[in-house]
């Protein structure tokens, strides 16, 4: 069994928890055991990286020094962890003088950033550690008849050489995994496009005008939701169905990856976290339900 | 010859303001010298698309002509939202990202930080995270029902020490 250290970031544990639950419950059952990392810091991705660059690359270092005390790969959910972690990676591995510069911090704890450990998005854990070929085998309740829309996360794909998680312009990770369990991958316009959540602090009605669209693109090639593997994302083109202007308005279901495939998985409801999510997955439940109900009625026919 | 050396010199689009030379030479700058101002950068920012005040290639024409003043008081380099789609997209292998946020870390040094990013980089540095005021009861009571571990356990010691050894004096600037 491989084990990774989940690095759960800022925003995930308040905002968005039930994808905390989902990953790990997921995972588990791919067989990937997650630790959680105590006594971390916050990444500092966006405020502490635009104000200085070496404060930023401790940071990271920080956290990358942590997992090298106990030899294991990062696995980070969120958009902006991934990639800053990886961009620091990549600085602190390249720029002798800023490794050296943030080790002299890191020794006061006994840490040390020598480079030894990878920082994984949960895209590359399921597509590369997993593999698919054993998601699909895990897959019991294949979804049918269900449209489903891919929302990738712009720091979870690019900068590709730094990122190296799959094609920037036509990324196909989160689609095959739609497809594999069974539903309908669906292209829409401006798919790679952010979700405005990263401009909500500086302009928030320019965010939600970003984010606004990027819901119409979806809902207008008629799918039934939106998969993220971003917890930013998530809640971005969730909240941006309510509020000003959204009375009287469908609401499109978001679900995180793990959830949508935990529940292919035969994964329960409560695990997934799935009661949480503000816009309810109705299709997605109905579905379920309608398995269940199959599974129920098959027992039934059985003991007769 | 002179004549055939200083045109292929011309084509190498090498500006020559002194505000120019200083992003280059901050880390993440460098991509200013290779800039052709085709405009790919504003056609594919979606926040060009959705605002008129944000126009990516304009910003770094700004920076070529030498307007240090205009561009390091002004709020507009930080709303780029590092999406990247641009760098993806530009035929010269520039990233106005990277340009934009060499232009933020020159501007921070002089003082001009918009308010947003001063008050978030003091929260994280201080608590050691982000959302240390937003982690609620409720949220605690979700996270035992989801069986996940309650306490969040974030360090802020390190930060602390991040934010004495690079932050001094941020806040008198």
């Amino acid at each position: 069994m491989k084990d990774l250290f989940l690095y759960v970031g800022c925003t995930t544990p308040v905002r968005l928890s039930a994808y905390e639950a989902a990953t790990k419950a997921v995972l588990r059952n791919l067989g990937i055991e997650l630790y959680d990392m105590k006594d971390a810091n916050c990444c500092g991705a966006q405020y502490v990286e635009s104000i200085n660059r070496t404060a930023f690359a401790a940071m990271g270092a920080r956290i990358l020094a942590l997992a090298e005390r106990f030899e294991k790969d990062i696995l980070a959910i969120c958009g902006a962890c991934s990639g800053s972690l990886k961009h620091n990676k990549h600085l602190l591995d390249t720029e002798p003088d800023l490794k050296a510069e943030v080790n002299e911090l890191l020794k006061e704890e006994d840490l040390e950033y020598t480079g030894k450990v990878e920082v994984k998005h949960l895209l590359q854990v399921l597509r590369d550690d997993v593999g698919y070929d054993a998601i699909s085998r895990a897959v019991v309740q294949p979804y049918n008849g269900i449209r489903l829309a891919a929302h990738y996360g712009c720091h979870v794909t690019r900068p590709y050489d730094i990122v190296q998680v799959d094609d920037p312009e036509v990324p196909r990770v989160i689609d095959d995994i739609i497809e594999i369990c069974g539903a309908q991958a669906v292209d829409y316009a401006g798919k790679t496009r952010c979700c405005g959540g990263p401009l909500l602090a500086m302009d928030e009605d320019v965010a939600n005008v970003i984010g606004r669209e990027k819901v119409d693109n979806v809902k207008a090639v008629g799918a039934h939701g939106i998969v993220t593997a971003c917890v930013f994302c998530n809640i971005q083109l969730t909240q941006v169905q309510f509020g000003e202007g959204s009375a009287g308005r469908d609401r499109i279901p978001v679900l995180t990856l793990p959830q949508f495939m935990g529940a292919a998985m035969g994964i329960d409801e409560d695990t997934l976290g799935i009661p949480l999510n503000k816009i309810r997955p109705t299709v997605l439940l109905e579905f379920m339900h309608r398995i269940e109900s199959k599974a129920l009625h098959r027992e039934q026919e059985a003991k007769r | 010859m002179g004549a055939q050396s200083e045109s292929s010199e011309s084509t190498e689009h090498t500006p020559s303001s002194d505000f120019a030379k200083e992003v280059a030479a901050e880390p993440g700058g460098e991509g200013i010298n290779k800039c052709i101002q085709c405009g790919i950068c504003t056609a594919s920012c979606v926040v060009s698309s959705a605002s008129e005040k944000y126009r990516p290639r304009q910003l770094i024409q700004k920076i070529i002509l030498g307007k240090r003043e205009e561009v390091l008081k002004s709020d507009i380099p930080w709303l780029c939202m590092t999406c990247r789609m641009c760098e993806e997209r530009c035929q010269e292998d520039v990233s106005p990202a990277e340009i934009f946020q060499a232009v933020r870390h020159i501007a921070a040094r002089e003082g001009h930080i918009p308010e947003v990013f001063k008050s978030t980089v003091e929260k994280v540095l201080e608590d050691g995270w982000m959302l240390a005021d937003a982690y609620s009861d409720f949220i605690e009571d979700d996270r035992e029902d989801l069986g996940l571990d309650t306490d969040l356990a974030w360090d802020s010691e390190f930060t602390k020490k991040v934010k004495d050894k690079y932050f001094k004096g941020e806040d008198a600037k």
